[in-house]
């Protein structure tokens, strides 16, 4: 899924960045830019960090 | 990361207004807006369990790039109007099949119950062997309609829409899916919303643009 409408940075981007270490929607907007331009993804991106910290991510189970 | 080569393209979102109904009659009036990114139809489903729940689809003519079709003013205006300040992660993808299980009968005159999942699967071309080999099985749980839809930025990644007969049919199926159905076990996992079920509310063509 497309997480930023802005970049195009999709969810699997996210999920990648979260794995190899990114914590917050700030360390994910600086290693790719989503959520530099409006903004308005930010919500999605600590959605997916929650998650990913929860261990549940089926991106990561896949890998 | 590379653009993708489009012939058609479906957009999924799935989120949360304040009034379904008036979210519709926002986006009826822009229907002229829509026509500037080429798209030709827009459906609504709203959740019957969660209020303010929807699902929009909306189909795409044979756009040059999904993301400039997503950074279009009119996808930002499409939730502006819906009074949604943090934007949905939005499925693109491309219609992989659409398997009516079910011959039309006067039954579908009865609006059914529409369960939404986006997930990842192992592999999609395996997966619609199984659902058509378990089209018996599916069709006794009162599933009607299975409609697969691969993403363009990850080919794992479907969006599917059942058709099942009955609110309480959707329920058994969600408790308890067909192991064929792979995508109901990691539903809701992840980046993905949780499965939506949901009715049929509104369909919008979108009558073509100039150019």
């Amino acid at each position: 899924m497309f997480v930023c409408l802005c970049t195009g940075v999709t969810s699997q981007v996210v999920t990648e960045l979260v794995a190899s270490g990114a914590s917050t929607s700030k360390e994910v907007a600086e290693k790719c830019g989503a959520g530099l331009d409006c903004g308005r993804c930010r919500r999605t991106v600590r959605a997916i960090i929650a998650a990913a910290q929860q261990g549940d991510c089926p991106v990561h189970k896949a890998g | 990361m590379s653009e993708y080569q489009l012939h058609s393209l479906i957009l999924a979102a799935d989120y949360r207004v304040e009034d379904p109904e008036i979210m519709w009659s926002q986006l009826k009036s822009r229907n002229s807006h829509l026509a500037d990114i080429a798209a030709h139809h827009v459906v609504l489903y709203t959740s019957v369990w969660e209020p303010g729940r929807v699902l929009i689809t909306i189909g795409v003519r044979q756009p040059n790039s999904v993301r400039e079709v997503l950074r279009s003013p009119v996808i930002f205006e499409l939730f502006d109007v819906s009074g949604v300040d943090d934007i949905p992660a939005v499925f693109a993808g491309e219609v992989v099949e659409k398997i009516d299980l079910d011959e039309p009968g006067p039954d579908d005159a009865i609006a059914a119950v529409i369960v939404g999942v986006v997930t990842t699967v192992e592999d999609v071309s395996t997966l619609m062997v199984k659902v058509h080999d378990a089209g018996d099985r599916f069709r006794s749980a009162g599933v009607r309609k299975v409609w697969v839809y691969r993403a363009f930025d990850d080919g794992h990644e479907v969006l599917i829409l059942q058709e099942i007969e009955t609110e309480a049919q959707a329920r058994a199926w969600i408790d308890h899916p067909d192991a064929a159905a792979e995508w109901m076990a990691a539903a809701g996992m992840g980046a993905y919303p949780s499965v939506f079920v949901g009715k049929f509310a509104h369909l919008m063509t979108v009558a073509e643009g100039d150019g």
